[in-house]
């Protein structure tokens, strides 16, 4: 490791551990993050940028990162890490990314020959013909070559998500963060302080500018004010976790990295996605350092001032030790005291303001280290393979010379972090002192101090703080803060330095993360793109992951000088969330895979899986779809067995997912001729009836059976899918339209479970089951139901039927549901008894020509579509929907009607989905269209009545039985002739039904 | 009663309750037949609960009320309440004893993990002692009601197997 390591630095462990770059191995300490390790080896070169396949190397120390984005191979292939963040350890294994073959000889740079034509707009200006190449050609292309790192392999993230509601929440742990929480402890507040660090501290660990702090050293005052926040009751401290998002209602979202400095371990969760809720929000989260266009300021080599000083104060490794500093500010002095303190020396310092603007306390130290420099000078820029060999100056003469360097280290002044304040829609306001946009106003309850407020001055930084949190009501907190450099930023206005273009390929970037130039922003402003949204979406500039963290304000100050406008007049962007990037496994957290959506078994689950039942999910519900006899056996062999044998013996379907709603109330009776379009009145008590219900448009909305046990005592079934609607529906309805009715409801869906018998053989199994009852047809008619007591709990049977045979549905106790279950098959084994599922069940149904919710309905249907006249109580003074069903449009004569079909040719089959049309054959190509008269809503192949028989909407279908039309194919042109016959194809008469 | 979770921080144990479901107009006449069943005075400030050692009896909103019976009753003893209840016109009761679990939560970190779950704020502040809610916890519909140092959670028994799989992986992550 021959980078000089600072001893002094108090916050790197000695351990070492071993670390794997593009396959070769490097030592690193533990601490360190993948940049600091990579540094700490003279690794410059670290990545190709997004564009023109730049070599590109380390720019920041932080979050901020454009340029050093890296794969970590060990962790499923992470892409786009920022190595200036993510933590090194033992083992890990990092590669390079968006470069082919390698990262030193990479074929992509081949787009920066090419770089003079793709300047801003080229995609839209480009690909906009020949006809058919975007589709075939530069879709494709674009597809191939976009994206920096590869995808990440399958990975089963165990993030989990973790709530908070606190009084207060402090983004950032740096000093104002810390004197904020200091003040806090032990009041009545709960305070949560959140640090993306994985210590508390900030600028105190990043940079040697504070001196002391209450006359005790910064690492001292840091550990013990952090011991005394850990006693308190009421703080609790969040490290490694970063606020990404600042939503309404000051709802804030912060993501965890658990494994931070650690290899993940599988079986544990690595991320924490934290949802805090909290009264007030307290933003100490800083300011970044902003960078100055100078040509060729992307070259390995140059490294924002500040963060050159965090690598050595921070992680005690420095980057180089003869960088050239370029400043337009007062802060970068300390960065040069850092070096002298490490017996290094900048090989010049260039400072672009004038040499009386600059502090003489400055000079003197410049020149009692001998250190060359330059006043009112800059950058022109830098050259180097792949490295910064070279940095061209131009001194106030406008003359350009050159000196020999391997770094340059630029400082373009602070923007205070507003991102989060923007987010939470505070107003920000220029600020000329600064140079940059500060917080204004804030539109939720939001307080800024520190640095993100715009002050950068330690010396004011307590009274800011006590003033800013006077209403908390808590003491004064007055601290001595001594720095090692002057308060005032002193800083001179500098976008970009003027350049002696000496290639085509020299560029001066403006966002190095999207690969704009300063150029582009030139060519946009030209081409009519003024505005700053505009200009930001036709450049690119800062777009994507990085938003523009380290110049977006110089984008700003470029296009205020073109537009001659001040830069408050340009205004800014939106800063958008999340922050920094978050990954899909974490905002996703528990919620994928099993648990992607919550599944809910009836009682008689376990009993399905032991017979081999396939599930489909219905809502929530896990419902048997069919049940394999044996390995071999498909869904449809089992289909039509189950269906076949329901019909010629017994079937039993598990119902409990039915919705079932309990009515009652001096008024149910109104109540209930209100809600459903039958009439409930002549309804004799203990009988049950089939019911519409629909909503306020006039179309169906559900439907289910009504029992009538007396007229203030009502029970309703519902489709399974539609219990929750239905019940809300009912409850807004008596709460908001009549709430003068006196009825109340109770959903008691879970409270029964349900069993549904059918088929000749029903009576005699249920007979022996419950043998006290008399199944007769006399004692126990159709549509009738009957209470009784099962081993001391209520249960119910209601003779109804679904699939058109003599049937009962036993309603039961979920606590002796699968013990009854498992009787009815004891005594059903003689009866040849057979479990069916979903499909059996709609396949039943429609030989008999039942509709089903959402299959034959679409929310455009009326009862009078489906032939339901006979369910609407004509007589009745009003229903939801009725009026509706008297308008115009429901009204008409030729709205689609529901109808059987069955193809002529009896062998073959009609999908469901298909068309209904009048030409036996469609054009191979349609140049007109071809009239639709309606679709197949259910098609099924009829084991009893061995065709293919369908349900259908056509248009005037009613009118249209007895004719020959023809169904579309999902493939080829001819269709499948089929007849318009009545949609019940099995016993028409009911004889099955009531016998 | 099985338990699900046991560690020095978070304790879940799964109850065997049953529980009937109240709807009324909450006036005089309703506490009277009430009390007339119960033997128990329902309580008449929302979102409140009344409990002994045997029950809890809570207020969901402005026209629903819960018991729980926290000691197995003899359910023909149940079934004959109801009966009895719903011998009124202005009440419903329902049993929701068996189509319901329940789940006792109690341990010093019971709120940051529950809290895992649901948004809910569990602070003592906003979510006093002997109060109940509806909310959600792991994306299904719950009631939690707040003893001393413990919450009762209910919720329907379809989703019994998947609550008590979020429960227990959670543990161990």
């Amino acid at each position: 490791m021959p980078a000089l390591r600072n001893k002094d630095c108090n916050y790197i462990s000695n351990k070492e551990i071993k670390i794997t770059f593009d396959g070769k191995s490097y030592s690193a300490y533990e601490g360190d993050t993948i940049a600091s390790a990579l540094l700490r080896n003279n690794i410059r070169l670290i990545g190709r940028s997004f564009k023109y396949h730049r070599p590109r190397g380390i720019y920041t120390c932080g979050i901020e990162e454009p340029n050093a984005l890296v794969q970590i191979l060990n962790e499923h292939n992470e892409p786009n890490t920022r190595a200036t963040v993510k933590k090194a350890y033992d083992g890990i294994n990092i590669s390079s990314q968006n470069r082919w073959p390698s990262l030193s000889f990479d074929i992509g740079s081949i787009n920066n020959i090419l770089s003079p034509i793709f300047s801003a707009g080229f995609y839209y200006k480009t690909f906009m013909g020949p006809k058919g190449f975007w589709k075939k050609i530069y879709e494709p292309l674009i597809r191939r070559t976009a994206g920096l790192g590869k995808p990440p392999k399958n990975f089963r993230s165990k993030s989990i998500h973790q709530n908070h509601n606190v009084d207060i929440l402090i983004v950032g742990g740096g000093l104002s963060g810390l004197i904020a929480a200091k003040k806090l402890i032990d009041t009545d507040n709960e305070v949560l302080l959140v640090e993306q660090d994985s210590f508390l501290g900030g600028i105190l660990k990043n940079s040697n500018k504070v001196k002391q702090i209450d006359g005790k050293n910064v690492f001292e005052w840091v550990k013990e004010t952090e011991k005394l926040i850990l006693k308190s009751k009421n703080i609790k401290i969040l490290k490694n976790t970063l606020v990404t998002t600042y939503n309404f209602t000051n709802h804030l979202i912060a993501l965890e990295d658990k494994y931070s400095g650690k290899k993940i371990d599988v079986s544990k969760s690595e991320l924490t996605l934290h949802k805090i809720r909290t009264t007030h929000t307290i933003l100490a989260n800083g300011h970044i350092e902003r960078f100055i266009s100078f040509r060729n300021n992307d070259l390995p080599g140059v490294m924002l001032a500040s963060s050159f000083e965090k690598y050595i104060e921070r992680y005690g490794v420095t980057p180089d030790e003869k960088p050239v500093i370029f400043t337009n500010n007062s802060s970068t002095v300390s960065l040069v005291k850092s070096l002298i303190n490490l017996d290094c020396k900048p090989s010049a310092y260039i400072d672009a303001r004038k040499e009386e603007d600059i502090e003489d306390e400055t000079k003197e130290y410049l020149s009692k280290n001998n250190i060359l420099f330059y006043p009112e000078s800059e950058v022109e820029g830098c050259e180097g393979n792949k490295k910064v060999e070279k940095v061209y100056i131009r001194n106030s003469n406008n003359k350009i010379s050159s000196i020999n360097a391997t770094m340059l280290c630029p400082s373009g002044g602070f923007n205070p972090d507003i991102h989060l304040f923007t987010q939470s829609k505070g107003l920000v306001k220029w600020d000329d002192k600064i140079i940059s946009f500060k917080p204004d106003t804030a539109f939720q309850n939001t307080i800024t101090l520190g640095s993100v407020s715009g002050n950068y001055e330690f010396k004011n930084l307590c009274n800011e703080i006590n003033k800013k949190l006077s209403f908390l009501k808590v003491g004064d907190l007055n601290l001595e803060i001594e720095t090692n450099i002057r308060d005032n930023l002193s800083i001179k206005e500098l976008w970009e330095t003027k350049t002696n273009k000496k290639s085509k390929w020299s560029k001066s970037f403006i966002d190095l993360h999207n690969d704009v130039t300063t150029k582009d922003l030139k060519q946009a402003i030209n081409e009519g793109y003024d505005r700053i949204e505009h200009l930001k979406r036709y450049t690119t500039n800062s777009m994507g992951t990085d938003q523009g963290k380290i110049s977006s304000i110089n984008s700003l100050g470029i296009v205020s000088k073109i537009l001659n406008k001040k830069i408050a007049e340009v205004g800014t962007t939106t800063y958008r969330p999340p922050y920094a990037p978050l990954s899909f496994a974490a905002i996703a957290g528990r919620s994928t895979y099993e648990y992607y959506d919550p599944e809910r078994k009836t009682p008689i689950h376990n009993w399905h899986i032991k017979n081999n039942a396939i599930f489909e999910d219905v809502g929530q519900w896990k419902r048997p779809w069919y049940f394999k006899k044996n390995e071999t056996e498909t869904m449809h062999q089992a289909v039509q067995r189950e269906s076949k044998q329901t019909r010629q013996s017994a079937g039993i379907l598990d119902g409990s997912t039915l919705g079932k709603i309990e009515i009652k109330g001096k008024d149910a009776l109104e109540f209930m001729n209100l809600m459903y379009t039958n009439a409930f009145t002549k309804m004799k008590p203990m009988t049950s009836r089939y019911a519409l219900m629909l909503g306020e448009d006039g179309m169906i909305m559900d439907d289910g059976i009504i029992c009538k046990i007396n007229d203030k005592h009502f029970l309703a079934t519902t489709t399974s899918g539609g219990a929750p609607k239905v019940f809300a529906h009912m409850e807004e309805f008596l709460q908001t339209e009549w709430p003068h009715l006196q009825v109340y409801l109770n959903s008691i869906t879970e409270q029964f479970t349900t069993f549904n018998i059918s088929g000749p053989k029903a009576r005699e199994i249920v007979s022996k089951v419950f043998s006290d009852i008399d199944f007769s047809n006399e004692k126990f008619p159709f549509m009738t139901f009957k209470t009784f007591n099962y081993k001391n709990t209520q249960a119910r049977i209601m003779r109804a039927s679904f699939t058109g045979e003599l049937g009962y549905e036993i309603y039961i106790s979920p606590q002796h549901a699968l013990e009854l279950w498992e009787l009815i098959f004891k005594y059903g084994k003689d009866f040849d008894l057979v479990p069916y599922g979903t499909e059996t069940m709609h396949l039943l149904r429609a030989e008999k020509g039942y509709v089903v919710i959402g299959q034959e309905t679409d929310g455009t249907v009326t009862p009078i579509d489906i032939n339901f006249n006979w369910m609407i109580g004509k007589k009745k003074k009003d229903f939801i929907g009725k009026r509706s069903l008297t308008r115009s449009d429901t009204a008409r004569e030729d709205r689609k009607r529901l109808v059987g079909i069955v193809p002529l040719d009896k062998s073959q089959f009609i999908e469901e989905g298909q068309h209904i049309v009048e030409c036996e054959n469609l054009p191979s190509k349609i140049k007109t269209p071809i009239e639709y008269l309606g679709h197949i809503s259910s098609s099924y192949h009829s084991p009893n009545l061995n065709h293919c028989i369908s349900m259908a909407m056509i248009k005037s279908g009613n009118k249209l039985i007895g004719k020959k039309l023809f169904v579309s194919t999902p493939k080829g042109t001819k269709n499948i002739p089929v007849e318009i016959v009545s949609p019940v194809f099995i016993d028409p008469e009911n004889k099955r039904l009531t016998s | 009663m099985t338990t699900l979770i046991s560690t020095d921080r978070v304790n879940i144990i799964q109850k065997n309750f049953q529980q009937i479901l109240i709807r009324g107009d909450g006036k005089d006449q309703f506490n009277q037949i009430i009390n007339k069943e119960t033997f128990l005075q329902p309580p008449s400030k929302n979102l409140e609960i009344k409990t002994s050692d045997k029950y809890i009896f809570a207020k969901n909103s402005f026209d629903q009320w819960t018991l729980v019976y926290l000691v197995e009753q003899d359910y023909k003893e149940i079934i004959r309440t109801i009966s009895n209840l719903n011998s009124n016109d202005e009440i419903l009761a329902s049993d929701y004893s068996y189509g319901q679990v329940y789940f006792e939560v109690s341990g010093e970190n019971k709120d940051e993990f529950l809290n895992k779950l649901t948004q809910f704020d569990l602070r003592n502040k906003k979510f006093p002692d002997l109060s109940m809610a509806q909310t959600l916890i792991a994306r299904i519909d719950c009631y939690i009601y707040k003893l001393n140092n413990k919450y009762i959670i209910t919720c329907n028994k379809s989703y019994e197997d998947y609550f008590k799989e979020r429960l227990t992986d959670l543990i161990n992550l």
